[in-house]
């Protein structure tokens, strides 16, 4: 149809967009399945590095939604591709869930330090153990830099914070690997044949997922529900293409107003 | 003038200024170990015509037991020649009419006895080492994240110390992670905020071009004193790393082995 931006990808984030812990958002499970009847691909993008890819779509499948573990691209997988490119030997401070997408990888005598989000490790002990890593040298290699996330107790750090203090240290800056980084989203868009411009994201996080996609050229649709909180549509700069209430209503927008067609 | 630049300044000095920790001991286990020949330096300083006053960023204990230890270790030092932020802490949260939540650590809470902590409406920070767990540092942010008019007090930016067993992440680090997450700046007291250093200066009724302060910290110590006109030098003890003597943006007047050295120097400059 003329007039309306060709569509071919969705890029998805989980948590807070699709659930919040163990509860789905509501109507989010047959949003998803209206998508798929269009000619869209649909990936799932985060940065939910507390758990494995295996972790993820257990989960989301308990909770009734409709997909495939190959479908899954998170921040882990793409420290992984980083490690392997460098060569480095990690001391990976990501909790233990997220260790097997690093099966295979040598950790002895480490030379490069990994920061998940992993409140078990963020200890002093441990904290200065990885400064004096990066102080003798080692590069600091960061998951994802987010500020804070929503548990179900209330909003609690991310490793953004402790990736920024550990920079402060040891006056040093550190290599991130997930969103909001451009090479994350066009790395997750690599095997779908689509450019950016023929993109949307669809996420919780104004700076991280929205934020981040537009700037790689993608359209982003902020959704008002996990971390969301009043006013983060006037964070970032251009603002969201869209902001609505949730996963369903974006959904609606752009069935709607894109041209999902071909 | 000929004599503006280090040693020969020392001729027209009328005050100095230590800082503590790294330039006149080492902290660690127990008490932590005097650096040799520092004891001697200070009896020295305090035999002179200057003015000596010391100004620390330690947030671990109170004055009372911070003077105690150094006294323990051999120095002759009192309670109203120190300067640390905790006091100092105390008299902005009280002119501001501010109630602080509290991640410092055990020892020097007793500073703080006399401010009301209850609906905390603003975050002090100090060094609390092993106080800050995630769990810690999570309370404080939940503190801030809630709060309007989010204000976070940091004791001092320091990025580490030097312990006996190695160096230690400091207050900064955690400073810098909380603003960070809350998307605020910090205000620090202590080293360098220049209202910190001019306190020192009023105590002692000095301008800033007659006193000299001597630190291991580059950037908190050399470089926050000379922001305030003062002059700054490093020693190559405590935290000092090779790589400070080619700083991008802080050049020390002058850079000695320790703190015995710069005293002989300054002495010596004097006619001593």
């Amino acid at each position: 149809m003329a007039g309306r931006r060709a569509l071919k990808a969705v890029l998805i984030d989980l948590s807070g967009t699709l659930h919040i812990e163990d509860t789905a958002v509501p109507g989010a499970q047959d949003a998803l399945n209206r998508l798929r009847k269009s000619s869209v691909a649909v990936k799932f993008v985060t940065n939910t590095t507390k758990e494995s890819k295996r972790n993820l779509l257990e989960r989301l499948q308990r909770l009734n939604f409709d997909l495939q573990e190959k479908e899954i691209f998170t921040s882990l997988s793409a420290a992984r591709s980083l490690l392997e490119q460098k060569q480095h030997r990690p001391l990976l401070l990501v909790e233990h869930s997220a260790l097997e997408d690093f099966t295979g990888i040598d950790t002895s005598e480490p030379n490069a330090v990994v920061v998940g989000l992993a409140p078990d490790h963020f200890d002093y002990q441990t904290l200065n153990k990885a400064f004096r890593m990066i102080l003798e040298g080692a590069p600091l290699i960061a998951i994802h830099k987010a500020r804070y996330y929503k548990r179900k107790d209330g909003l609690a750090l991310g490793p953004g914070p402790f990736v920024t203090g550990l920079e402060y240290a040891a006056d040093c800056k550190a290599t991130v690997v997930g969103k909001p980084e451009r090479t994350f989203f066009t790395q997750a868009l690599s095997d779908l044949g689509c450019s950016p411009s023929e993109a949307v994201m669809i996420g919780d996080d104004a700076r991280d997922d929205v934020g981040g996609a537009q700037n790689a050229g993608m359209l982003g649709i902020l959704v008002r529900t996990g971390k969301y909180r009043k006013g983060d549509e006037s964070k970032i700069n251009p603002p969201p293409h869209l902001t609505c209430d949730n996963f369903p209503d974006a959904v609606e927008y752009i069935m709607k107003n894109l041209d999902t067609s071909h | 003038m000929a004599d503006a630049g280090w040693p020969g300044c020392s001729k027209s000095l009328k005050g100095v200024v230590l800082d503590m920790c790294g330039v006149l001991y080492d902290s660690g286990e127990g008490d932590g170990v005097a650096l040799p020949g520092s004891v001697e330096a200070v009896k020295k300083l305090k035999a002179s015509d200057l003015q000596l006053r010391f100004c620390t960023n330690e947030t671990q204990a109170t004055r009372e037991k911070f003077v105690a230890k150094l006294q323990r270790l051999g120095f002759d030092i009192c309670v109203s020649e120190v300067f640390s932020p905790a006091p100092a802490a105390v008299a902005v949260l009280k002119e501001r009419g501010l109630k602080p939540h509290l991640l410092v650590y055990d020892g020097v809470l007793p500073e703080f006895d006399s401010v009301d902590k209850t609906n905390p409406n603003c975050v002090v920070i100090g060094d609390a080492a092993e106080k800050f767990s995630y769990q810690n540092l999570n309370e404080a942010f939940r503190v801030l994240i809630n709060l309007e008019k989010p204000v976070l007090f940091s004791l001092g930016q320091g990025r580490y110390y030097k312990e006996t067993d190695g160096l230690k992440l400091d207050v900064g680090v955690y400073m810098k992670a909380l603003e960070y997450a809350c998307d605020l700046k910090a205000e620090v007291i202590g080293k360098p905020s220049p209202m910190f250093f001019q306190s020192v200066l009023n105590d002692m009724g000095l301008q800033p071009s007659e006193t000299l302060m001597i630190g291991d910290d580059l950037v908190n110590d050399v470089g926050g004193a000379q922001h305030c006109g003062m002059k700054g030098i490093q020693v190559r003890t405590g935290k000092y790393r090779a790589s400070d003597e080619k700083h991008p943006t802080v050049t020390a007047d002058g850079t000695v082995d320790n703190l015995a050295q710069a005293v002989d120097l300054i002495l010596g400059q004097r006619g001593h």
